[in-house]
Parts: C-alpha cells; sequence; structure tokens
C-alpha cells in the first residue's frame, strides 16, 4: 500500500528540526505520499483517508494560529482517533489540542481544541530543557524512547479530567513527564501519540520507528533508512542515557 | 546616590585588580557592581547619547563599526567592544565611562546587547538608538526561537527609543510599539537570491494578519527577504536606507541615504557584512553625522574577519571557518560557502558542544535546523567527522543525501586531520564550533599544514 502522510501547517509548525521526524519517514518509505496541508488549505483527513497525521512545534503565537485552524474538525479528529488512524503530534503541538492554553506573561488564556482533558500553563522565563528516557508498554526495556525536552510549557490534567481518563505515551524512567510533578509523559489514545520530546523522536529512536512503520503497513516489512548510522547513534546516546552522571537534579520528578 | 557610588567604587576597584593581574576586567566588575546595585546600569550616569546594536548576527561587527566611525568624529565613546555583551558587560562599560565620582566622560555610548539579555539591559540603560539587525534562530535550549527574543526586546523597550532595523527581517523589523521613531535598511534584491523560501528554518512564510502563505520580491535565507501578502494589504516595510549595486570586482557599492544615493567603499562583499554596511550608514544618519562623512568612514573602518581564515600550501586552499555548534543557522552559512567554494573539497567536521561531551549528552536536534543538505554535493569528495556524537553527525548527512561512502567517522576530533583526503582537491575546510575551536580548530589546522607541507 501505499502510506500517505499528511503534515499539518509546515509553514508554521516547523522548529527545532521536528519535520525530519516525516522526512526520515518518508525516507524509510520513499512511496509514501507526503501531504503538507498549509493553513488556507482544508486538510486532507477531513476529505480523504490519511494514515498518519503529523503536527510539529511551533512558536506561542503559531500555537493559538493552530487552534484557530483545528477547531473546526474537533469532532473529525476524534471520530479518527477512535477509528484508529494515526497521528504523531511533538514538542508543543499536543497542546493544540488541549483544553485550555494559558500564557500569564504573554496575557492569554485561550480554549484549545479540546480533544484531550489537558491544560497547558506556559513560562516564559522557565523554559525547561532536559533529557527523557522511559519504555513504550509491551515494549521491553532494551530499546527505551530517548529524547529531550525544551519548552516553556508544562502540561496537567483539566480539572474535568477523570482520574485515569488520559493514558500517557510512555512512563519515564529518567527525565520528567507532562510536568515536574509525574513521569507519565505524553497521551496515547488508540494510536495517537502526542509527546512533548524532541530529537527528532521519529531519527534518534529507529526502533520506535520501525515498530511504528510496522503499525502503519502491516503487509511491508519494514526498513530503515540508513540504519547502520540510525543504530549507532541510538546506542551510543543510549549509553550516555544510561550513565547517571549526566542526569541533573532538574531532571527528576518532584 | 551613595549606593550607587559604592557599586561604581567596587566595579572600579574590581577592574584595576583584574588589569593588575593581566585579566581584561570587562565582565567580573560588572557582576561585582549589580551585587551592590542591581539597578546600576540605570542609576549611574550615562553618556549624554547611547546606542545599542542587537540581534542573532552582526551586532558585534556593527557595534564595533560604529564606535570606531564616532570616533573618527571626535567623540568620547564608551563601548563594550572588548567585553561583554551581557548584562555585567553594559555595566562594566558604564563604570568605565565614569569618573570616581560618578560623572560620565563619555560624549557617547555604543553598546553592543545580547538579544536574550535584553529584560535586563534596556529598562535601564534606555538608549536613545536601538539597532536590530536580525533575529533568526540560536540555541534552542537558550533562544527558543526568533519571535521569543522579538518579544523580550519589545517588552523591555522604552517607547521613546528610535529603532534602526532591518526592513529585510520580518521579525525584527516589528519589535518595539507602534509608539517607538523608526527607520529601516535593506540590501536590494540580488541576482543570487531566490523567490521561494528553502531550508530547515523559515521562521517567516506566513502573513501575520491573513494566514496566507507570503510571496517573496526577493528572498535570501532563513525568513531574510522581501516579502509581500497576495491576499492582503501587508507587506515588508519600505527601507529608507538601502544598500545596491554591491560590486566585490570594485569594491564599491551604492548607499541610498533616505533619497540621497552615493558611491561607497564596500567593506567587506560576505552579504552579512553588507547589511552591516548599511545598518551603520543608517545609524550614523540618525545621529545626524553628515553624509559626506559617514561615506568617508567607510574609507577606514574595516569588519574583523576572525571567523574565516584561509590560506593556501602548495595547490590545495585550507579554510577554517567558524561552524557555531547548537546554532542551525550559523552552521548553514558555513556549509552554503563550503558549497560554493569552487573545485574538489575535502571537510574535517568536528562541531559537538564541549560543555556537553561528559557530563551531558547533547540534544542533536538543532542539526536538522541546519542545512546539512549543502554538503549533498559530488564535488565534496570526503567529510571526517570527528567527535562524540559523531554518529548523529553522520545520519543527519545521510538523511540530506550525503553519500555515506564519502563519511569516515574517528572518535578523535583532532584526529579527523589525519584521515581527510589531501589528494586532488582543490581545498581542505576545517569546519569547528567556537567552544572547541583553542582545543580542536587551531590543532587540526596546524595538522593540516604539517601534512600539506610535508606534500609540497
Amino acid at each position: 500500500m501505499t502510506l500517505t502522510i499528511e503534515m499539518l501547517y509546515p509553514e508554521i509548525a516547523n522548529l527545532h528540526g521536528d519535520n525530519f521526524n516525516i522526512t526520515y519517514l518518508a525516507q524509510c518509505r520513499p512511496d509514501a505520499r507526503v501531504v503538507r496541508t498549509r493553513l488556507t488549505d482544508t486538510p486532507a483527513f477531513v476529505t480523504e483517508p490519511v494514515d498518519l497525521v503529523y503536527l510539529g512545534p511551533m512558536t506561542e503565537q503559531g500555537q493559538l494560529t493552530a487552534v484557530k485552524h483545528l477547531a473546526p474538525h474537533r469532532a473529525r479528529i476524534e471520530a479518527l482517533i477512535e477509528s484508529g488512524t494515526h497521528f504523531l503530534f511533538t514538542h508543543n503541538a499536543f497542546e493544540v489540542l488541549g483544553t485550555r492554553i494559558r500564557n500569564d506573561e504573554m496575557n492569554y488564556d485561550v480554549a484549545g481544541v479540546g480533544v484531550f482533558e489537558l491544560e497547558s500553563t506556559l513560562s516564559m522565563f522557565g523554559r525547561y530543557s532536559g533529557k527523557v528516557m522511559g519504555s513504550l508498554p509491551g515494549h521491553g526495556t532494551d530499546q527505551p524512547i530517548v529524547g529531550y525536552k525544551s519548552q516553556f510549557s508544562m502540561v496537567s490534567d483539566a480539572p474535568s479530567a477523570a482520574a485515569t481518563s488520559i493514558a500517557p505515551f510512555f512512563t519515564a524512567e529518567r527525565g520528567i513527564g507532562r510536568n515536574r510533578s509525574t513521569a507519565l509523559e505524553g497521551v496515547r489514545r488508540n494510536n495517537f501519540i502526542g509527546t512533548s520530546l524532541i530529537g527528532p523522536l521519529l531519527v534518534v529512536n529507529p526502533h520506535f520507528t520501525r515498530s511504528l512503520l510496522a503499525e502503519l503497513d502491516p503487509d511491508t516489512e519494514p526498513v530503515l533508512a540508513h540504519e547502520t548510522f540510525a543504530l549507532a547513534a541510538y546506542e551510543s546516546r543510549l549509553e550516555g542515557f544510561r550513565d547517571d552522571r549526566r542526569w541533573h537534579k532538574h531532571e527528576s520528578v518532584s | 546616590m551613595l549606593r550607587v557610588l559604592l557599586a561604581i567604587w567596587a566595579g572600579k576597584l574590581a577592574a584595576l585588580g583584574l588589569r593588575a593581574l593581566g585579566r581584561a576586567g570587562t565582565h567580573v566588575p560588572g557582576l561585582v557592581a549589580r551585587k551592590i546595585h542591581p539597578g546600576i546600569i540605570g542609576a549611574i550616569a550615562h553618556p549624554k547619547r547611547v546606542i545599542a546594536v542587537t540581534g542573532t548576527n552582526g551586532k558585534t561587527t556593527v557595534s564595533n563599526l560604529l564606535a570606531e566611525a564616532l570616533a573618527l568624529q571626535g567623540l568620547v565613546v564608551a563601548s563594550n567592544r572588548n567585553g561583554s555583551n551581557l548584562a555585567a558587560g553594559v555595566t562594566a562599560t558604564l563604570i568605565g565611562a565614569v569618573s570616581w565620582t560618578g560623572k560620565s566622560r563619555a560624549d557617547i555610548g555604543v553598546f553592543e546587547m545580547d538579544e536574550r539579555s535584553a529584560k535586563l539591559i534596556l529598562p535601564g540603560l534606555a538608549p536613545d538608538v536601538l539597532v536590530g539587525m536580525n533575529l533568526t534562530r540560536d540555541s534552542i535550549k537558550r533562544n527558543a526561537h526568533p519571535a521569543y527574543i522579538a518579544w523580550i526586546i519589545s517588552s523591555a523597550l522604552s517607547a521613546k527609543t528610535t529603532l534602526v532595523l532591518n526592513a529585510d527581517d520580518l521579525i525584527v523589523s516589528a519589535i518595539g510599539s507602534e509608539q517607538n521613531p523608526r527607520v529601516f535598511f535593506a540590501v536590494d534584491k540580488l541576482p543570487s537570491d531566490g523567490t521561494r523560501p528553502r531550508g530547515a528554518a523559515v521562521d517567516v512564510a506566513i502573513c501575520p494578519i491573513c494566514d496566507t502563505t507570503l510571496d517573496w520580491v526577493y528572498w535570501r535565507f532563513n525568513h531574510i527577504g522581501k516579502a509581500i501578502c497576495p491576499k492582503c494589504d501587508f507587506r515588508s516595510p519600505e527601507a529608507a536606507y538601502r544598500a545596491r549595486d554591491i560590486n566585490a570586482a570594485t569594491g564599491r557599492l551604492s548607499l541610498d541615504l533616505d533619497g540621497d544615493v552615493s558611491s561607497a567603499k564596500l567593506i567587506n562583499s560576505n552579504i552579512v557584512n553588507v547589511y552591516n554596511e548599511i545598518a551603520v550608514a543608517a545609524t550614523l544618519d540618525v545621529l545626524a553625522i553628515p553624509r559626506d562623512r559617514i561615506l568617508a568612514v567607510f574609507d577606514t573602518i574595516e569588519p574583523p574577519t576572525t571567523r574565516f581564515d584561509t590560506e593556501k600550501i602548495g595547490d590545495v586552499a585550507v579554510v577554517r571557518l567558524l561552524t557555531k555548534g547548537l546554532v542551525g543557522v550559523a552552521c548553514s552559512r558555513a556549509f552554503e560557502y563550503l558549497s560554493t567554494f569552487a573545485g574538489r573539497k575535502s571537510a574535517v567536521l568536528t562541531i559537538d558542544e564541549v560543555s556537553e561531551r561528559v557530563t551531558d549528552v547533547e540534544n542533536t536536534a538543532w542539526t536538522y535546523d541546519a542545512d546539512y543538505e549543502y554538503l549533498a554535493d559530488e564535488s565534496l569528495e570526503q567529510l571526517v567527522v570527528g567527535g562524540v556524537r559523531r554518529h548523529d553527525q553522520a545520519l543527519r548527512l545521510a538523511i540530506a543525501g550525503v553519500d555515506p561512502s564519502r563519511i569516515v567517522l574517528v572518535e578523535s576530533e583532532v584526529g579527523a586531520a589525519d584521515l581527510v583526503a589531501l589528494d586532488g582537491v582543490a581545498g581542505v575546510f576545517n569546519l569547528h564550533s567556537v567552544h572547541n575551536a583553542d582545543s580542536t580548530g587551531t590543532p587540526v589546522q596546524n595538522r593540516l599544514r604539517e601534512r600539506l607541507g610535508e606534500r609540497s
């Protein structure tokens, strides 16, 4: 099958090199069709089957713009998540789908698209940077996810959220999760993955990328682009991440 | 007032002590003074006029050129040209510019200002003129993104400050409020310009009014260029100060100073230095320096060339190029330069962040903000990558399209100089970062010289 990958709003959602998640994925599947949806376009996921919907990191203003453009499609997004369409929203992109984004220093407090009962609070002079490592449920501990946070926002449950309603992408063994008080990192609902990790995630985690490729197209043997380099880079990084001396106090859940 | 004097005295004594020890004393005296009086930047007597220069690139060169140009006018200039551009460095310079009784001894202050430090510097410094060169992506960890830095500057800026801004940068050109008097400078369309942005780090692509993708009258790099919205009235500001007719062969260009067009010496043909030249000219005009004298200063002043060095040994050019790690945009400019070098070449690439080699694991996301694609050219025969993060670099290069057979990996950064191919190349590049300039850049350069010397 030909994979259809939709990149939402790359003209504003392109920070921190994260769009190379899709560049790399497309190099793993050279036959994939990558649809780059601009703000003035109707998203492809509204009108046709899409195998993966991607949204990357953006500025604070970019988040507000993305909320404005995605809000009309909330019901469609929820339906696709329920029916098992894959989504990957990285860095602050998944905050757009929460219920609220609050930024006191920039003087706004706005509703998100409202798909997830999560709120994000930005602290413009309290940027958090640190490493995160954790294993995916059902994937063992030999090949954990590794990545980085570099962000103004911390994410917490909305007051209306049921205690167990928001499953994480994974639980951090080292580093913090959605905020400094939890090891629960990101969001996973069916095949929707939201994570604040940059790296880019699919480039620095080739084993995860292989499993994602297999999920996207179970009938095709997944092939990693530049596999030798990708695995060597992962092993080298993992060795560093497993070295206690490289972890710092602020990288712990409080 | 006593606290101000105490801070001044402590700063001056610290500077004297450091100089006695053979150190420059351009930062610590400011730290000491700020400990005693955190608001010393605002409380101390300022020079009669104060200019601040900020932006991601060009602020050091422009502030140095301005200081030199103003000194040529016979003015007593206070400037942090030899020191830090953080709050402590600005403080140390202000203290150096007052007497022991706190009276200003300078006619004019020219301060290079770290853009991320605007919150600590601008409210007290309250410059009469702020020059904004550009705001492009810098350290992900420290600077986040250019719009964030623009917001910091705007939040700290007095409405009375006159702004001299780069019209070709839609982010820096929008800093401040409607109350700020402002003029713009630009470099007119060049033959090398395009009309469609490319590369990883394009921070302005849509109209801020209607979200429509912008059209570009000319696009230069990143979000630098002249844009118009095809749907509404939005467009880049019109610049009163413009550089054009850049002629590297004759070493001349035309400077349009608010409609008054003259030929001037081209201080350097690199586009970055053309922006620097027109920014200096615009600022001097705003300061009411006579225009004939503005043109004359370019016969005297020159930009530093410390980030770039080339020498020829035998028939091979050895090019040492500062390739600032952690800052993708800076790397893109270095890679672009390499790609334009005529003939076959090889390169040593050592741009790991030194401070994170042992005590952390470097976040290499910034390499995906850099256009390594410039290196995917067949004329680049070999890339020897040294350092801890060499596997990440190799992966980035492969994703960029560099043939894996041309990539050589070695753990030792300096050892890369022994492996790089010298046969049949017209140039060999030594691409290193800032923090390993002495520990790696210089030994690599020396080793390349040795090897080429042995051949010739």
